[in-house]
């Protein structure tokens, strides 16, 4: 078994009630590269990526068939699903950061898993927000409410408390969607960065985005993957006439 | 009729009822005051309800009169309503008071009595104690019935004067202290008010947790639901009825404390659990997926975020319960009793506010009193309300920028 890959899913099936959402899934993500899912509205990357740590759970009438490996263990097996979304964060749409203190925000993941020394959260709390390009804006008001931060500082601190609990795979579901150019951009420099150590899988609406962060594409549609191929492949010479249209902006 | 017409009758009809439901609200609050305010003073408030014998143990001193006698005449501290002055005050230098008799006359009594109507700073009745050696306060307007066994049941002023003048040493008298107070009453209602809050606030938040956390929505959920909005609705006497069935009879814990707490709790229940769920409900979803992709615990992420965020929800549903505690009366009469007395335990009797103003309008006729407990009252209800919006302010997470 090629002990570099991270997720492998085969013949995965979902459905929401009656409504399959999901089609026969199969896809390997490699450990250590930004993997994009694109695709339009509803064609089921979101949901997806929320199978990769059981996020689904919280929703009721979802059913799961097939297998998600993740290193080689079922996930939707007999698995502590905590310690899966330890070693699987997410970082989500909209910046949801808790209304608590920077710190506190930070702090809350280490100290849910029973962190209490000082010291530690102290030094966790630098380094968590210095990775995520964080650390120089907020350093002197750290204990000031995270709502007070604009919406790309939010969402670099989303990604920083994703960060602290040093997971080996984030998931992020659509993270500049909400913020302005600027912001987004920072973001993605950030991606990049973070690329080096995590493994990275990244739901986006935007193409460009898909091709200037990520090392493999997968397009979505209808519930069906129809093409996964290395970035350069899937912009400039895909196999599939539908994956085509869509880059080319015919639909979606 | 044109259409301007019209809409200047409708106009009308609203100006109408508004000022009709203004008026209505401003002439019971207007009437409540103007019948109570004489009533309410400090005394009022800190003395019992019911008048109290006890003996004093004095060591008598000589404590010359420091002022002149026109203001010692003009010092009449009872209440004027109800007693009149017939003779004195005489200044009686041994126990450094003045003593007076006035004839106190209410609705269903009418007596004479001897009243001290001054005290000097360094009168030896400031360091009077009972027969156990504890210190009391013997206060103006106090009652004087006996000196060291010398009753002074049909004496005139001038003899009780010298009766007192003549004894020297340790004095023993029996004094009567004044009732009408309500000190009970605020603290039975306090007492009501904690119990209740200790037993409801619990079981209604974890209800409410566990209907907007746990439960599947589904029959069984919206059958709880349905229930508390139900017992929200149902007239607080049946709770009494219950509760005098259920608690004072068949768990035998009497016309108690402890009997009244718990039925209020009940009537709090669908309250709080109604209003904690609404405010479980507003806190984003988002908080909770953000919470469990950090891999907390459902319980964490309920005790962690969740409930911070509600606490403002939640508090305002405390100071609603505070402000339906005591408000209440109909279940707490078949449940608590009427006696106005400090409860000694949670088995003993105590009357709340609004039952003592229920009891002294209907059992003695006395409206005024009545309507004094009421200032009482609706003083504690606008209290409760200001905290309530400065607390959810102070508590509310998403205030703090």
């Amino acid at each position: 078994m090629d002990t570099n890959i991270k997720f492998n899913t085969k013949n995965l099936d979902l459905f929401y009630g009656d409504f399959q959402a999901l089609k026969s899934i199969n896809m390997e993500i490699r450990e250590k590269e930004v993997t994009a899912f694109i695709g339009p509205s509803g064609c089921g990357k979101s949901t997806f990526l929320r199978c990769l740590n059981r996020m689904n759970d919280l929703i009721d009438c979802v059913k799961i068939k097939g297998e998600i490996l993740f290193d080689g263990k079922d996930i939707n097996g007999p698995i502590d699903v905590i310690n899966l979304r330890t070693r699987v964060g997410m970082v989500f749409q909209k910046p949801n950061p808790f209304p608590m203190s920077i710190y506190e925000n930070i702090a809350y993941g280490p100290k849910c898993q029973g962190m209490k020394d000082k010291n530690q959260l102290d030094a966790l709390v630098k380094e968590s927000l210095t990775k995520a390009a964080l650390w120089d804006e907020v350093k002197d008001r750290l204990n000031k409410s995270a709502l007070g931060l604009s919406g790309g500082q939010q969402q670099r601190l989303c990604i920083a408390r994703t960060i602290a609990m040093n997971p080996e795979v984030i998931l992020m579901d659509e993270p500049t969607s909400a913020l302005d150019p600027i912001a987004t951009a920072k973001i993605e420099d950030l991606m990049s960065s973070l690329k080096k150590d995590y493994t990275i899988i990244i739901v986006t609406h935007s193409m460009q985005q898909a091709g200037r962060i990520s090392d493999k594409t997968a397009f979505f549609l209808m519930g069906e993957v129809i093409e996964f191929n290395e970035t350069p492949i899937i912009f400039t010479n895909p196999h599939d006439k539908r994956t085509e249209d869509y880059i080319t902006g015919r639909f979606g | 009729m044109g259409r301007t017409a019209k809409d200047s009758l409708v106009k009308g009809i609203i100006y109408l009822a508004t000022g009709i439901t203004l008026s209505v609200l401003l002439s019971i609050v207007g009437f409540i005051f103007v019948k109570g305010i004489g009533l309410v003073n400090w005394d009022f408030l800190t003395r019992d309800y019911n008048e109290k014998v006890v003996y004093a143990f004095v060591e008598s001193g000589e404590v010359p009169l420091s002022i002149d006698e026109e203001s010692l005449k003009s010092k009449q501290p009872y209440d004027q309503r109800y007693e009149t002055l017939q003779e004195g005050p005489i200044y009686v230098e041994n126990i450094g008071a003045a003593i007076a008799s006035v004839s106190y006359k209410n609705h269903s009594t009418e007596r004479e009595q001897i009243v001290i109507s001054y005290i000097e700073k360094d009168s030896p009745l400031n360091g009077a104690i009972d027969s156990t050696g504890k210190a009391i306060t013997i206060g103006t307007d106090y009652i004087l019935q006996s000196i060291n066994g010398t009753d002074f049941g049909d004496m005139t002023l001038e003899e009780v004067a010298e009766t007192i003048t003549a004894e020297s040493g340790e004095l023993k008298i029996k004094v009567v202290q004044p009732g009408g107070g309500i000190k009970s009453n605020i603290i039975t209602t306090l007492y009501m008010v904690l119990l209740s809050l200790i037993v409801a606030l619990p079981l209604g938040i974890f209800g409410a947790i566990y209907l907007t956390e746990y439960a599947k929505p589904g029959r069984l959920v919206n059958a709880i639901r349905f229930a508390a909005e139900c017992l929200a609705g149902i007239p607080s006497i049946i709770f009494g009825l219950f509760g005098m069935a259920f608690f004072v009879v068949a768990m035998n814990f009497q016309i108690s404390l402890i009997s009244g707490s718990l039925t209020v709790a009940i009537i709090l229940l669908p309250v709080i659990i109604r209003s904690t769920e609404e405010a479980l409900k507003t806190v984003p979803m988002a908080f909770r997926e953000g919470s469990l992709a950090l891999g907390a615990t459902k319980l964490q992420t309920i005790f962690k975020v969740v409930l911070p965020c509600a606490v403002p929800g939640i508090a305002t549903a405390v100071l609603l319960s505070i402000g339906r505690v005591v408000g209440e009366s109909a279940a707490l009469l078949l449940t608590a009793g009427t006696v106005a007395q400090i409860p000694g335990t949670l088995f003993s009797p105590g009357s709340t506010l609004t039952v003592q103003a229920y009891y002294v309008a209907k059992e003695e006729g006395n409206i005024e009193l009545a309507c004094a407990i009421g200032i009482v009252i609706i003083v504690i209800v606008i209290v409760l309300n200001i905290l309530s919006r400065i607390t959810s302010d102070k508590l509310d997470v998403f205030n703090k920028k």
